[in-house]
């Protein structure tokens, strides 16, 4: 493959962003999202918040499903450990010193997601494929039964939910969207990074291999045991960090924020962006966000923003939802990512020949 | 002992309505190796086209209406001074009414196996052969398509639907305590075992069925063999879309009607996952332990606690048997 | 250095293996040949731990390791191709090949979330390693970066053995290496498998049908027939044994 791109060392051959037109893309991506809030109305900014903190959850969702090949459609569940896990440990420390406490509290919430992750993957050892969706499935409906009942509503607040602390970073409240958005983008930059590395060292090509042919990786002395856990873990560790600013950011949190249709979104969002890379969580994101955006605005316009008509917009931007998925998995199974791929492959090769 | 006999009855009642949602399940995966988990999405559509069909289109001024309310000269005599809570007068109720609930199960039936069809064509046909795992993730999809055109399509509020037999009171005694039953439960129950058992008497004894089986354990060699692989597809697809409609009628006229009928399809797939999904007995009896367990628990614990059984057992049975209770252990070459 | 006694091993009521017996010694190559079905590769799935054979042991290195699982049995040393190529389908050939090296590698979770550091150092010490130790020896250099997708199959044979050497293996069993190759490739399969052996001092253990490459390469000749081992020693000798004979020929001849 003789792409022009050629390297004297090792260290060199290993760079991911190994040439221009890569780096070009990232440190330009960087200095938008940096100058972003400074025009941007808050309207927008809310958006950036929420698609920062679903990005995280797919990261977390891309570890176990794009690259270690265990399907979960419960993840929604370990977004709504971390949320609560910080409601609840937020209140319990209260005594603390609020600038120190989300540095307690946030990995704290991190932790018991990722405890959980570890029971709810316990059957991964012994099942494959739908059986591991079914049952991430179950534990999910649990999981929110669980916080909805009235034995728990004094710390959960049961159905009606509860309000949450605003962050103190060491003194810096975070108390307006566009300070949010600092602490969310640099997180979402953070753990998109993590993840990137952790595929280009031994964890992650563990992963990888299982997902690719299991036995073949256990005679590598890959324990599959160890690495289907440690995977649980690290995505149900994501998607808790999602779910704790998802608290942070929002003033009250409910149990149906985190059902069913937040594990599907999540899953949605990965197949649409590209399951298995690293920027695929990034695309599917934005599609998955805006495209809704888009049926509001457009239906609002094309209604006049007559409340009769109004109702139908929920239907839309479900159905819309459910194509989107079902049309790339149809047509593009790879994601946008292969598509970003493909523009960006050419323009390696410009001016020479395209493929 | 009376409250026990009471609840397991009513256990058991449910439990064969799981049994014949989870036929469509079972049915599809041995055909195709997808396990649909919009099925009870496509439930939901069949209470909403029962529901079409028995109330709405009756109820239109161009319905002759006979269709809406069936009163010959002689029953309105009958009626005439009966309770009821009487045998008869439940009978005779019912009676006006079979009209539009055969209108409403066959308007049912046809349209979800019209709807059941359009699927299988239009989004699993063209994945044949390629990845489960991309089918399955297009069932998913199909949850949202479902969902949301249910609700575009069906506006009105959900009323009053026709119970499908006389929904009489039936008390009897049985090992010295009274029980209290519904007779339609009783009818809805008998028609679920029906159905069940003359589907697996079906894949059972039948040509077709033996090529469903012949499909489920080796799709290209059953293809080679002259079966026509996408047929089969296809019929698996009806046939569940059309159980489903009797199913999604059944629970209609037991919970009403509203868009977490969906829901109770997971409820279903956790317990065919717990039978072993290509075993239609195992999906049986694990139907039957879960209304059981449903309905003693509802007792023990108060309903709510109900709603989570299906997906505690599921996962306490894949933890000790990973295939389910009767499920085959795929052997994978190395 | 491995060491097979009075394994056994059936499913239901088919016998796989009956009683196997021999030893693979240290620094030599071992050859298992037998008619199709004669349990070959069971007797492989049971060397490296994934059938649990219901008598007799499995000794590698003077320490029984009959129960022990095939992950723990790489880390040992114990390294495997399989006769259908089992690749990991979606990475490049580097790839595949690093993840031999997974066990002679200790960077953890937290380190790999850094990457520079510590995992960066002994990720670049890996692919130097593999780059001059197993990919140069191999001739494999001008696919490095391919897909395994787009290896012809006797390349993807020596892919998988790349893979296999870059665990630094003290066994290595290889299943049918030159199934399905033409003439050439397998010329080329037989001479990097000698030179692993004499190189590297690696004791190779291996399954293989053609019998012309079997007789060349391997100083001691196991022979299984339904499941029962019908003999064993030298090429010369095997060659001349009237069981082996029959079993290959028929009674007739």
């Amino acid at each position: 493959m003789i792409n022009g791109n050629l390297k004297a060392t090792y260290g060199a051959d290993e760079r991911v962003l190994n040439n221009r037109n890569k780096q070009m893309f990232v440190f330009g991506s960087i200095i938008l999202l940096a100058l972003f809030p400074l025009f941007a109305d808050d309207y927008s900014v809310l958006m950036a918040c929420k698609m920062g903190i679903l990005l995280i959850a797919v990261v977390g969702v891309n570890v176990l499903t794009g690259y270690t090949g265990l399907v979960s459609l419960g993840h929604g569940a370990f977004v709504a450990i971390g949320a609560y896990s910080t409601v609840i440990f937020s209140n319990l420390f209260s005594g603390l010193p609020t600038g120190i406490l989300p540095f307690i509290v946030v990995p704290m919430a991190i932790a018991v997601s990722a405890l959980t992750g570890i029971i709810v993957g316990l059957p991964s050892l012994r099942v494959k494929g739908l059986y591991l969706a079914v049952a991430t499935l179950a534990a999910s409906f649990i999981v929110k039964f669980l916080i909805e009942q009235d034995l728990f509503a004094p710390w959960t607040g049961g159905i009606v939910g509860i309000d949450t602390p605003v962050p103190s970073l060491l003194g810096w409240e975070l108390d307006n969207k566009r300070e949010m958005y600092v602490l969310i983008t640099a997180l979402a930059l953070g753990t998109m990074l993590a993840a990137q590395n952790l595929f280009r060292t031994r964890v992650g090509r563990a992963f990888i291999a299982i997902r690719d042919r299991d036995y073949s990786a256990e005679i590598l002395g890959i324990s599959l045991l160890r690495y289907k856990l440690m995977s649980f873990a690290i995505s149900a560790g994501y998607c808790g960090l999602s779910g704790a600013l998802g608290a942070y950011f929002f003033a009250r949190i409910l149990p149906e924020q985190f059902g069913l249709d937040l594990s599907l979104e999540l899953v949605a969002a990965l197949i649409v962006g590209g399951m298995g890379r690293t920027l695929g969580p990034l695309f599917g994101v934005v599609v998955v966000m805006l495209v809704p955006e888009l049926i509001k605005i457009s239906m609002a316009a094309a209604t006049g923003g007559s409340l009769e008509l109004a109702r139908y917009t929920g239907p839309v931007q479900e159905i819309v939802f459910g194509l989107l998925l079902v049309f790339f998995l149809l047509k593009e199974p790879l994601g946008i990512n292969q598509i970003t791929d493909r523009i960006l492959r050419s323009a390696n090769r410009w001016p020479f020949a395209r493929g | 002992m009376g409250q026990f006999i009471q609840f397991a009855i009513n256990g058991l009642m449910s439990g064969a309505i799981y049994a014949l949602i989870a036929v469509g399940i079972v049915s599809v995966y041995k055909a195709t190796k997808v396990v649909n988990f919009a099925h009870g999405y496509l439930i939901m559509f069949g209470a909403y086209f029962y529901f079409t069909f028995a109330v709405i289109i009756p109820g239109q001024d161009w319905a002759p209406a006979w269709l809406a309310s069936w009163k010959p000269d002689w029953m309105v005599e009958m009626r005439e001074g009966l309770s009821m809570f009487s045998l008869l007068g439940a009978v005779l109720d019912w009676a006006a009414n079979v009209p539009r609930i055969i209108c409403g199960l066959i308007g049912a039936v046809v349209c979800n196996a019209i709807l059941g069809r359009v699927v299988e064509r239009t989004l699993m046909r063209p994945l044949m052969g390629q990845s489960v795992f991309a089918m399955i993730m297009v069932t998913v999809g199909l949850i949202s398509i479902l969902s949301g055109s249910a609700s575009l399509i069906w506006t009105a509020d959900a009323a009053f639907v026709p119970h499908i037999a006389p929904n009489t009171p039936i008390r009897f005694e049985l090992f010295g305590s009274m029980i209290f039953l519904f007779g339609a439960d009783i009818v809805n129950m008998i028609i679920a075992l029906i159905i069940f058992g003359s589907i697996v008497a079906m894949v059972k004894f039948t040509k077709g069925g033996v090529a469903i089986r012949a499909t489920a354990e080796d799709q290209s060699t059953a293809y080679s063999m002259g079966i026509s692989v996408p047929k089969i597809f296809s019929r698996a697809w009806v046939l569940a879309s059309a159980t489903g409609a009797v199913a999604g009628a059944i629970l209609a006229t037991r919970n009403g009607i509203s868009p977490s009928l969906g829901l109770f399809g997971f409820s279903v797939l956790a317990i065919v996952l717990m039978g072993g999904l290509d075993s239609y007995v195992g999906c049986f009896i694990a139907a039957m332990a879960v209304g059981v367990l449903e309905a003693m628990t509802q007792w023990k614990m108060g309903g709510e606690w109900a709603e989570i059984v299906p997906y505690v057992a599921v996962l306490v049975v894949i933890i000790f048997r990973p295939h389910g209770l009767m499920g085959q252990k795929e052997v994978e070459r190395i | 250095m491995l060491s097979i006694s009075d394994l056994y091993l059936s499913f239901g009521g088919i016998k796989a293996l009956q009683g196997v017996s021999f030893d693979a010694k240290a620094g030599e190559i071992t050859g298992v040949i037998g008619p199709n079905g004669a349990g070959k590769t069971s007797l492989f799935n049971a060397i490296s731990g994934f059938y649990a054979p219901n008598r007799g042991t499995v000794t590698f290195d003077g320490s029984d390791i009959t129960g022990i699982s095939p992950d723990k049995r790489a880390s040992l040393g114990m390294a495997r191709t399989f006769q259908n190529i089992a690749l990991f389908r979606g990475m490049t050939v580097l790839d595949n090949i690093k993840l031999g090296g997974h066990t002679r590698l200790n960077t953890g979770l937290f380190s790999s979330f850094k990457y520079f550091g510590s995992a960066r150092r002994e990720e670049l010490e890996l692919r130097r390693d593999i780059e001059e130790r197993v990919i140069d020896f191999l001739e494999i250099d001008h696919i490095r970066k391919y897909p395994i997708t787009m290896l012809s199959y006797g390349l993807q044979k020596r892919v998988e053995l790349a893979r296999a050497l870059a665990m630094k293996p003290r066994v290595l069993l290889l299943d049918e290496p030159v199934a399905g190759m033409n003439r050439e490739e397998t010329a080329d399969m037989a001479r990097f498998i000698l030179d692993v052996q004499e190189q590297f001092g690696t004791t190779i253990l291996l399954v293989e049908h053609d019998m012309h490459m079997v007789m060349d390469i391997c100083s001691h000749i196991v022979v299984l027939n339904f499941g029962q081992q019908i003999a064993s020693g030298t090429p010369a000798e095997v060659s001349q044994n009237p069981a082996v004979i029959e079993a290959y020929l028929g009674a007739a001849a």
